[in-house]
C-alpha cells in the first residue's frame, strides 16, 4: 500500500517537473528579444557560430524538438551564459544557491525552537493572559511586512545600537575558500588561524537576516501549534489518557504534542515556498549573495537566460520540499494513509 | 451560553444578523473592522481630502521632520520628504494605490475564481482529478514568486503588477471555492433536492452557492491580506508602481537613501502597510471564529 503511495508522488513529480520545464522552455520564447538570445545568454552571435548554435538549439526545427533538445541541454548542465557576466549560469547558482538554503535553515530552526513551545503555551493558556498576549504577537508578526520590519531592525541594531553588521555574510578581510559553499562549514574546513575570529564575524553577520527571515515561520508555527493543540485536547482519547490516571505533562506530551505535530509538520511543507520568497526579499535588504539577490538582479537587468534558471531552481526545491513534506506526514500518520488508501 | 427565549429566539434573525452578534463579541476584531473601513473610506475619498498635491515639491521645506519633533512646521502634519512633498498627503494617496486596488485584485481574482470553482466543483472523474492536480501545483508556488515571474515577463509597472496577482490569487480561491462545493454537494438537503428532481443549474444556484458565501468572505480576507503585502512588496522591489507613485511599498524603496537623515520616512509607510495588513487579518480571524460558533450554535 505505502508503495502504491510512493510511486503515486513520484509520478506527480515527474509530471510536476515535466510541467516546469515546458514553462521555463516557454519563457525563452515569451520574454522579450530573440529566443536564442534568451537561451544561449550570446547577445552577438558571430557568424561562424551562428548556424552552429542554431543546429544546437534546433531553434529551425518545431516547439518539440526545441524542448527536447533544452531538456537535454538541461540534463547535461548547460544552462547557458548569463547576458551580464558571460560566465555560465550553472556555475553561478551553484555558487548563490547555498547561501539561499543556509539562510532559509537557520530561520527555519529558530521558527522551530522558538515557534513550537511559545504555539503549546498558547493552547494550554488559551485564557489566560499569556496565552493572549503570544496569540497577539503572533498575529502581529504575521501581518507585518518584511521588508519592513528588515529596515526597522537595520535602524535598531545596526544604525542606533550599532551592534551587528547590515550586510553580506562575512567581513571581507576574512579569506574563506569555498568548498561546500556554507559558510559556517567553509569557516571548519578552511583551517586558518583565524577561524575563530571568522566564525564570531559570520555569526554576527547571520543573526539578523536569519532573525528577520525566521520572523513569518515562527508566527506560523505559533498559530498552527496553538490551533492544532486545541484541537486535539478536546479528543476523546486525551480525556481516556486523563482519566487513567496520567499526569498533564504525561498527556501533553505523549498523547498531545505527538498528534498536534502532524497538520504543523504539513503546514511547514506549504509554509515552505512562502519562506523562499521572503528570503528573496531579505536577502535583496541586507545584500545577501544569494539565489534571491542574483535572480532580482537579473530581472532588473533583463538578464533572461539568468531568470530562466533562477526560476527552475527554486521552484523545483520548493516542489520538493513538498513532496518531501507530504511523504513523510503520511508515513508518520497512519490516519492519512487510511485516508488515501480509503 | 444558551438563554431561554419565548417569543423573541435567535433563529428568527437571519444568518447575517447571527454572524454580526457572534462577530461583535470579539474587540479586536470589531477594532479591526474600524480600521478597515477607515482604510476604505481614505482610498475612495483619497483625493479629496489631502492637505497638498501628493506630487506637488516645495523647494523651500525639503526633509522637514514630523509636526512633534522640534524643528517640524505645522503646516506639514507629517512632515516632508528629500523633495519636499507632504508626506501626509503621499500617505493618503498611497492608501488608495496600496490597498484600493488591493481590493480590485482581490475581486478579480474572485470573479475568476468564482467561475472555474464552480467548473472544478461540479464536475467529475478524470478531469477533475487533472485539475486537482494542476491546482495543487500552482497553490505551491506562491503568491509573490509567481507575480515576480509574471512581472518578468511581462516588464515592470502598476497594471502589469494587477494582473499578476490576481493570477497569483486565483489558485488559492479556485481550490478553496471547489472544495466548500464539494463538501455542499455531500450535505443531506443536496441528496433530497436532487430526488426532488433538481438539475445540477438548480442545486447550484439554489442551494450551493448561498450556503458557501461564509467561506467566500473568508477566502477574500485572506486573499486581501496577501495582496496588500505582494502590492507593496512588488512596489518596494521596484518591480510593481514605478518611482513617483505614492504607492507604500515604492515610498519605502524611495526613502532607503535617506535612512540616517530622514527613518521617519521609511517608518511611516511601513507603519501603514502594517496596520492595513493587521486590520484585515483581524477581520478575517474574528469571521472565521464567528462563522464557527454560529454554525455549532
Amino acid at each position: 500500500m505505502i508503495w502504491q503511495f510512493l510511486i503515486r508522488r513520484l509520478f506527480l513529480l515527474l509530471f510536476v517537473f515535466f510541467a516546469l520545464t515546458c514553462f521555463a522552455f516557454s519563457l525563452g520564447h515569451l520574454f522579450p528579444g530573440d529566443p536564442l538570445t534568451n537561451f544561449s545568454g550570446i547577445s552577438q552571435p558571430s557568424d561562424e557560430l551562428l548556424p552552429a548554435l542554431v543546429q544546437q538549439y534546433q531553434l529551425e526545427q518545431g516547439y518539440l524538438q526545441q524542448y527536447f533538445a533544452f531538456l537535454s541541454r538541461i540534463l547535461q548542465g548547460d544552462w547557458g551564459l548569463s547576458l551580464s557576466s558571460q560566465q555560465p549560469i550553472i556555475t553561478e547558482l551553484t555558487q548563490v544557491f547555498p547561501a539561499t538554503l543556509e539562510l532559509v535553515a537557520y530561520a527555519l530552526l529558530i521558527s522551530f525552537v522558538v515557534g513550537v513551545p511559545l504555539g503549546l503555551i498558547a493552547a494550554i493558556k488559551a485564557q489566560h493572559w499569556s496565552g493572549r498576549f503570544i496569540s497577539g504577537v503572533a498575529m502581529v508578526g504575521y501581518s507585518v511586512p518584511i521588508f519592513w520590519w528588515a529596515l526597522l531592525m537595520i535602524m535598531l541594531f545596526s544604525i542606533t545600537l550599532g551592534w551587528l553588521p547590515t550586510s553580506g555574510r562575512i567581513s571581507v578581510l576574512f579569506e574563506i575558500p569555498a568548498s561546500t559553499g556554507f559558510m559556517l562549514p567553509d569557516i571548519m574546513l578552511s583551517k586558518q588561524p583565524y577561524w575563530q575570529a571568522a566564525m564570531i564575524d559570520a555569526l554576527r553577520h547571520l543573526l539578523l537576516p536569519a532573525l528577520v527571515l525566521a520572523t513569518f515561520p515562527t508566527t506560523v508555527m505559533i498559530r498552527f501549534t496553538r490551533d492544532a493543540m486545541l484541537g486535539v485536547w478536546q479528543q476523546s482519547y486525551i480525556k481516556t489518557a486523563r482519566a487513567k490516571g496520567l499526569s498533564r505533562s504525561q498527556v501533553l506530551y505523549r498523547h498531545g504534542l505527538r498528534n498536534a505535530m502532524m497538520p504543523v509538520l504539513r503546514q511547514l511543507g506549504l509554509q515552505f515556498s512562502t519562506l523562499v520568497t521572503l528570503a528573496m526579499i531579505t536577502e535583496l535588504i541586507f545584500s545577501w549573495p544569494g539565489i534571491g539577490l542574483w535572480l532580482l538582479d537579473s530581472i532588473n537587468q533583463r538578464n533572461y537566460p539568468a531568470i530562466q534558471g533562477g526560476l527552475l531552481v527554486i521552484s523545483t526545491l520548493v516542489i520538493m520540499v513538498n513532496i518531501l513534506m507530504d511523504i513523510l506526514h503520511t508515513l508518520l500518520n497512519p490516519l492519512a494513509r487510511k485516508q488515501f488508501n480509503g | 451560553m444558551v438563554k431561554f427565549h419565548w417569543l423573541h429566539s435567535k433563529a428568527e434573525h437571519g444568518p447575517l444578523y447571527q454572524l454580526w452578534s457572534v462577530f461583535r463579541q470579539q474587540h479586536a476584531a470589531v477594532l479591526g473592522l474600524i480600521l478597515f473601513c477607515f482604510f476604505a473610506l481614505t482610498a475612495l475619498l483619497g483625493p479629496l481630502i489631502t492637505p497638498y498635491d501628493p506630487y506637488l515639491q516645495n523647494p523651500d521645506a525639503l526633509l522637514v521632520p514630523p509636526s512633534w519633533d522640534e524643528q517640524g512646521q505645522v503646516r506639514f502634519l507629517l512632515g516632508t520628504d528629500d523633495l519636499g512633498r507632504d508626506v501626509l498627503s503621499r500617505l493618503i494617496k498611497g492608501a488608495s494605490y496600496t490597498f484600493g486596488i488591493a481590493i480590485i485584485t482581490v475581486l478579480g481574482a474572485m470573479i475568476l475564481g468564482l467561475l472555474l470553482g464552480v467548473l472544478a466543483g461540479m464536475s467529475k472523474g478524470f478531469r477533475a482529478s487533472a485539475f486537482n492536480h494542476m491546482l495543487d501545483l500552482a497553490l505551491t508556488i506562491p503568491s509573490l514568486l509567481l507575480a515576480i515571474i509574471i512581472v518578468a515577463i511581462l516588464g515592470p509597472g502598476l497594471i502589469n503588477t494587477i494582473w499578476a496577482i490576481m493570477l497569483a490569487l486565483l489558485p488559492q480561491f479556485v481550490h478553496g471555492i471547489r472544495n466548500a462545493i464539494q463538501q455542499q454537494l455531500e450535505q443531506d438537503y443536496v441528496i433530497a433536492y436532487r430526488l426532488d428532481g433538481a438539475n445540477q443549474l438548480q442545486i447550484l444556484r439554489n442551494v450551493v452557492l448561498p450556503n458557501i458565501w461564509e467561506q467566500l468572505t473568508i477566502l477574500f480576507s485572506m486573499a486581501l491580506s496577501t495582496a496588500i503585502l505582494d502590492i507593496a512588496a512588488l512596489g518596494f522591489l521596484g518591480l510593481g508602481a514605478q518611482s513617483p507613485a505614492a504607492e507604500w511599498g515604492v515610498m519605502v524603496a524611495d526613502a532607503l537613501d535617506l535612512i540616517y537623515l530622514a527613518p521617519w520616512s521609511i517608518a511611516l509607510p511601513g507603519l501603514l502597510i502594517f496596520v492595513a495588513v493587521l486590520s484585515v487579518n483581524l477581520v478575517s480571524d474574528g469571521l472565521r471564529a464567528a462563522i464557527r460558533k454560529r454554525q455549532e450554535s
